[in-house]
This record gives structure tokens, sequence and C-alpha cells, in this order.
């Protein structure tokens, strides 16, 4: 409920490689195997604890259909964190990262924190691109990596947490300006004000919930 | 507004007569919106320019009615009273585009004060008449008009309809009160007109969205900022049990979706102006035309409450959902409704339920325990109705962002643009009527099932239904306003690309 951040995520990639999978394992604790297509956007949000501080993850969750790529290119502007999502089962959703890399990094700000990952890891045995791949990529282009399973819920906690990690602590260095929202953070109105925060009693039941 | 103000004194009776009844129930049938002829006849209204207290000052005998001569018919004239001042305060909220309101928290408490300084009937009152008159539907409208007519002062048809709201007010409660009455009010315009030069200084209706440097959605986020600040604070017992609407309304995201959408109305808007900075001569004059087209329904949205029915049957929402569909089908685009109409079927269920398990302990008559007896209590009501709200704003915020969405991706199956924008500006009347219907029957409901509470705990409940339920109709209607430019862009890409 009450927050010392908010950051704002978007998580991109190519179409079917898991991003609203790995939304709703994150936000609700669920699978869904069978998953409508996302038009334009999607929104989740979730609160989390790093360093005894709430903070509010506030995800959009981007359509990877190619036609959709100029609409959802305007959403990547005033992202903390991106999460880039490739199928490690489809060679080709690796291929892609390139270009997804690009568009990120030419739409948003500078210092956002890009977490590269591998979805689909349940699939062991269908799996096409190698986990060294990816960190190799990952080590190439500085971002951070791991490979997830939506299904299973691996990593899939670890990935979004982490993410905040480092973007909590690019502002402990002072890299992110947080009076400036393009930086897609937020300091909470209570953070503000006060210092005294409601851990666990607040934030439990939100995070059940899941919408928010 | 001037330009959405109708010249004509006939017509200025029109307008006055309209929002004399906007929150009592409309004797008349519901007035049909064809989509394909013009779907919305009249401009949404917006309050004058000035100062509500300049006009009052300026206002002679009509002041100096006496309290005694309207004692008498007090009930009466003061459900006009009220009627006035709900649709005055409702064109107030609505003209501060949503921003002033700050998601319930400073303005009720500022419409709680000028209830009590003004001496107006209780939300109590006014619900109880409003369920009386379903069933004496016809005669209410006539002596309506007779009381208006022997009020004198209100029957001149002033094309200011605030002046007339004001005085009305004032009238039937006699001088004593004029001076706390003012001092509300004062407040109450103080708060919006800072809201409304801060960013929107011409007063240009919602267009000014566009213009300001703070978004419809920073503002709101900022609101439910404070409301989630002061629940922590006074983090009792009692507040965590109150429904806050802003906090909900994020809740269900409606607050990143209009974030969203404002992205997208504000790059649209950058595209438009670029494109008619590229091209010269008889191209610019011809898409400037074709333009004004589109841009026509935007400024013509209007929504009037006495339009509607609440006396029609429950029909669990299934009426309103298939009219809603076939309305979205005539943009031909895949969208669907599927969201927004499966929470206004719950909500319409959930309303149902609550009234039927009310009847038992109605009958009961064992005591005063009725609440104790009954399954939901009036705390129960106010919060479903505030949620609900919240919820169906939501969606329908959801909704528009995703028709933004669409239209921009340019099928070739596609409505015109004009077309569509008659079609979006259909289904934000018929959505702001539904939330209209919805908070008349949940206050409805709150009266019976809070019949036993005392007055100071039920108003400020219905009160804060009715207001809420006037946020939401500002949000929709501010959330159509940001799909101008998205059509706007869309016809272009439409006509430039012959390929499609």
């Amino acid at each position: 409920m009450a927050y010392a951040y908010l950051f704002k995520y978007i998580i991109i990639g190519d179409t079917g490689v898991g991003k609203s999978c790995l939304l709703l394992q994150f936000t609700d604790k669920r699978f869904q195997p069978v998953h409508d297509l996302t038009i334009g956007v999607e929104f989740g949000a979730r609160m989390i604890t790093i360093d005894g501080k709430q903070i509010k993850l506030q995800i959009w969750d981007t359509a990877g259909q190619e036609s959709f790529r100029s609409i959802t290119r305007s959403y990547y502007r005033g992202a903390a964190g991106a999460l880039l999502v490739y199928d490690i089962t489809r060679r080709d959703t690796f291929n892609h990262l390139t270009t997804w890399l690009e568009d990120a990094r030419q739409h948003s700000n500078s210092n956002m924190v890009i977490m590269l990952i591998g979805n689909k890891s349940d699939l062991e045995s269908r799996r096409e691109v190698k986990k060294e791949e990816g960190e190799a990529f990952a080590r190439e282009h500085g971002l951070i990596f791991m490979e997830t399973s939506a299904k299973t819920a691996s990593n899939v906690e670890e990935a979004f947490i982490n993410t905040a990690k480092e973007i909590y602590e690019k502002i402990q260095e002072g890299v992110f300006d947080i009076n400036n929202e393009a930086n897609g953070i937020k300091i909470g109105p209570q953070h503000a004000a006060t210092n005294s925060t409601l851990p666990g009693s607040q934030g439990g039941p939100q995070t059940g919930g899941g919408c928010c | 507004m001037s330009d959405s103000e109708n010249p004509s004194d006939a017509a200025g009776e029109d307008v006055k007569s309209e929002e004399q009844s906007s929150f009592e129930m409309s004797p008349e049938p519901p007035r049909e919106h064809p989509a394909d002829s013009s779907p919305v006849p009249k401009t949404r209204k917006r309050p004058e320019n000035k100062s509500p207290c300049a006009n009052v000052q300026g206002l002679p005998e009509t002041l100096k009615s006496d309290q005694d001569s309207h004692k008498g018919t007090s009930e009466a004239v003061a459900q006009g009273g009220w009627g006035y001042w709900g649709s005055w305060g409702k064109s107030l909220l609505s003209t501060a585009t949503a921003t002033v309101t700050t998601v319930g928290q400073g303005i009720s408490h500022v419409i709680e004060k000028a209830e009590t300084s003004l001496g107006i009937p209780s939300p109590e009152d006014l619900s109880a008449c409003v369920e009386e008159e379903e069933k004496t539907d016809g005669e209410a409208r006539e002596g309506e008009s007779d009381r208006a007519g022997a009020d004198g002062a209100s029957a001149m048809g002033s094309a200011m309809g605030m002046l007339t709201s004001l005085s009305s007010v004032v009238q039937s409660t006699g001088k004593t009160v004029i001076t706390g009455g003012l001092d509300a009010l004062e407040f109450i315009g103080k708060k919006t007109m800072d809201v409304i030069a801060e960013g929107d200084p011409g007063f240009k209706k919602t267009k000014g969205l566009m213009i300001r440097t703070t978004t419809l959605s920073q503002v709101l986020r900022e609101a439910k900022e404070r409301e989630e600040q002061q629940t922590a604070e006074k983090l009792t017992s009692d507040s965590e049990k109150k429904a806050h609407y802003g906090m909900l309304f994020d809740e269900f995201q409606g607050l990143s979706h209009l974030e969203a959408l404002e992205i997208l109305s504000r790059e649209s808007d950058a595209k438009v102006k670029s494109v008619l900075s590229t091209i010269t001569g008889e191209p610019l004059i011809q898409l400037k035309e074709e333009l004004e087209l589109i841009k026509e329904p935007f400024s013509l949205v209007d929504f009037d409450d006495d339009d509607v029915d609440e006396t029609k049957e429950d029909d669990a929402g299934t009426e309103f959902t298939k009219e809603l569909t076939d309305t979205l089908s005539q943009l031909r685009i895949s969208v669907t409704m599927d969201k927004l109409s499966q929470v206004v079927k719950n909500v319409h269920n959930h309303m149902a339920d609550m009234k039927k398990s009310d009847v038992p302990a109605l009958e009961k008559e064992e005591g005063r325990e009725d609440n104790v007896m009954s399954k939901y209590n009036a705390e129960d009501v106010h919060s479903a109705a505030i949620r609900s709200l919240a919820e169906i704003t939501a969606r329908a915020i959801e909704q528009f962002h995703k028709v933004a969405e669409i239209v921009l991706l340019c099928s070739s199956k596609e409505a015109a643009a004009e077309e569509q924008a008659k079609v979006l500006a259909h289904i934000t009347v018929m959505l702001c009527k539904e939330i209209s219907l919805l908070s008349k029957r949940f206050t409805t409901c709150l009266t019976t099932i809070g019949s036993s509470e005392k007055g100071e705990v039920l108003n400020p409940l219905i009160t804060g239904v009715f207001l809420e339920a006037s946020n939401s109709a500002s949000y929709i209607q501010d959330a159509f306003q940001l799909l101008m430019p998205v059509m706007e862009v869309s016809h272009i890409q439409r006509t430039s690309d012959p390929t499609q």
C-alpha cells in the first residue's frame, strides 16, 4: 500500500516467449498454459521488499507481435527496468534479441536496468539455446541474466526482484535522479514524509491479492 | 463555456429544466441517442468562467425571500434545490476535468461543509425522494415546473444555469445562511479555479488536457498517494474498512491504462501537428477540413442525468452490455467488451443480491436489530458502490485505451475515423448514463438498508457515492477526449497510405 519507491518495468521480447505468463506468475503466483495474445500493453503490480523498504513494481507487459511494435515503443519511455525475454526452445527469439535491445536502448533512458531472461527452462528436452549463450550475450551487452520458468515459477521471483535490487543500488549510488520521473522511479508518499514503514502488515495482503 | 453555451433564450430554458431534475428521477422515457444520426445533440455543459460568489453578490431581491414562506413546502422546494445543487456541483467537478476532485477527499469534505452550511436537504432525503418518485412518476415534472414558476427567480430561465441554481438554493434556505454558504461556495470556487487555472487557463474544455503540463493520470496518482498517506497515518480500525475510490481505481489498473492512453494521445497529437506543418496549399486545407469533421463528435458529448431512467426493471445489465457490444461493433475493429461487460454484470448481480438480503431484515421488525440481522449494512453497500464505480471506470478507460491501440494499427476494414469518433462519443454517453443509473440505485439501496442509521452516518455515505459517480463520469469523458488525436492520426495514416 504505502511504498518507499515505485519502479516502472517493461517486459519486452518476441511474441509467445511467455512475457504475460511471467507477469502472471509474479503477480498472481499462477500459470496459465493458454494465454490470449496481448493487445498493446497490459499491466500488473506487486509490492516487494528490498533492504527493508517497500517497493512497488508497476509492470507494463507489452505485446510481442511485430504489428504492435510502433505502439509499444511509445511505452518504453520512463521505465526504470526492462525484462528482455526470449524462449530457450526457439532459437529465432534469441536471434531477435539485438533488435529488441537496440529498440529498448533507443527509446528509453540510458540508465534503464535490463534483465535478460531465457524463459521456459522447464522444457529442457526442447532446448535450442544453451544457457552459456544467454550468459555470453548478457555479458557482451551489460545485462543481467537468468533462466526462468513461468510454469514452475523457477527464478521468476528472483528475476523481478534482482532487477529491482539493481535499480535500488543505482539509486543509492546516485546514478538515478529519483526526482526525475522520466527515469521510471517515484518516491512513495509515505517515504517522503516519514520513514515509519509498516512492514509486512501492509504489503502482505496486497501481494496476496496479486492485483496491486 | 462560450463555445458550449447555447445562445438562444429558449435553449437556455431547456438547459435549466434539465439541470433542475438532474439528480432526480426522470418521469420521461429516456431519450434516444441513435448512433448513426447525431448521437449526442448537446454540448457538455461547463459552468461560467466567473466566480460563483460574484454572481451571487450581483443578485438583487431574489436573495431576500424569507425562510418562513418556504418552510411549509420545504421538502418539495428543498428537493428542487438539491437538484440544482447537484447538477451545479457536478458541472463544477467536471469542469475541473476530474482534477479538483482529488479523488474523493478534498471536495467531499467541502460538499459536506456546503451541505451543512447551506441547509441543503440531506442526501438521505434526496434519495428517499428519488425512491418516492419512482412510484409517483407522472405528475412529478409538472409539479416541479409549477413550483419553479412560483419561485419566480428560478423561472427566469436565464442561460446562466449557475445563477439560477444559486438563487434557488439561497431562496429556499433564507438569508441567514447566506454568509456561511458563500464561504463554502467560495472555497469550492477557489479550489476549482486553482486547479483549472493551473493547467487550463483558457477553460478550453477537456482539449486542454493535451496541453497541460500535468497529466490527468499524474494528478490522479498524486491524489491517490495523498489518500494512501492519510490511510497510513490514521490506521485505525475504522479507516481500514472505508472504501477509497482512488486506491481502488489504481488497483484495477485504471491509472495505468489512463497513463498509457495519455502517452498515445500525446504522441498522436505531436504527429498530427508535424504532418500539418509539412504540407501546404490545397492538401493542407483539405486535411484540416477532414480533421475538423473528426473533431466534431468530441466537442458534442453531453450526458444528461435526467435521461437516466432507473425505474427500468433490473435486467442484470444484460441490455446495457448488449447495446454496448452492438455499438462497439460499429467501429469495425477487433476489440471486445468482455471485461467491461463482465464487470457491469457483476455489479448488477451484486446489487440485486444486496437488495434481496434487505427484504427479510425489513420485514422482521424485531426491535432495532435490523442491521445485525441483515447480511449487509450501510457501510457494506457504500463500499460496494465505491468499488463498483472504481472498477467500471477503470475498465471503461481500459476499453478506450484498447480502442486507441487497435485504431493506431490501422486496418483497412475499419470504419471511417469520423464514423468511429461518433460511435465513441455514443459509447461515452452510454457509459456515463450507466454510471449514473448505478449510483442512483446504490443510493436507493443505501437508504433502505441504512434506514435505521442516523443521518450523520448515512449522509456522507450517500454523498460519497454521488460524488464518485460524478468523478467516474468525468474520468470517462476525459479518457474519451484523449482519443481525439488518435483518431486524427489514424485518419491521416489511412488516407496517406494508398496501399491500405
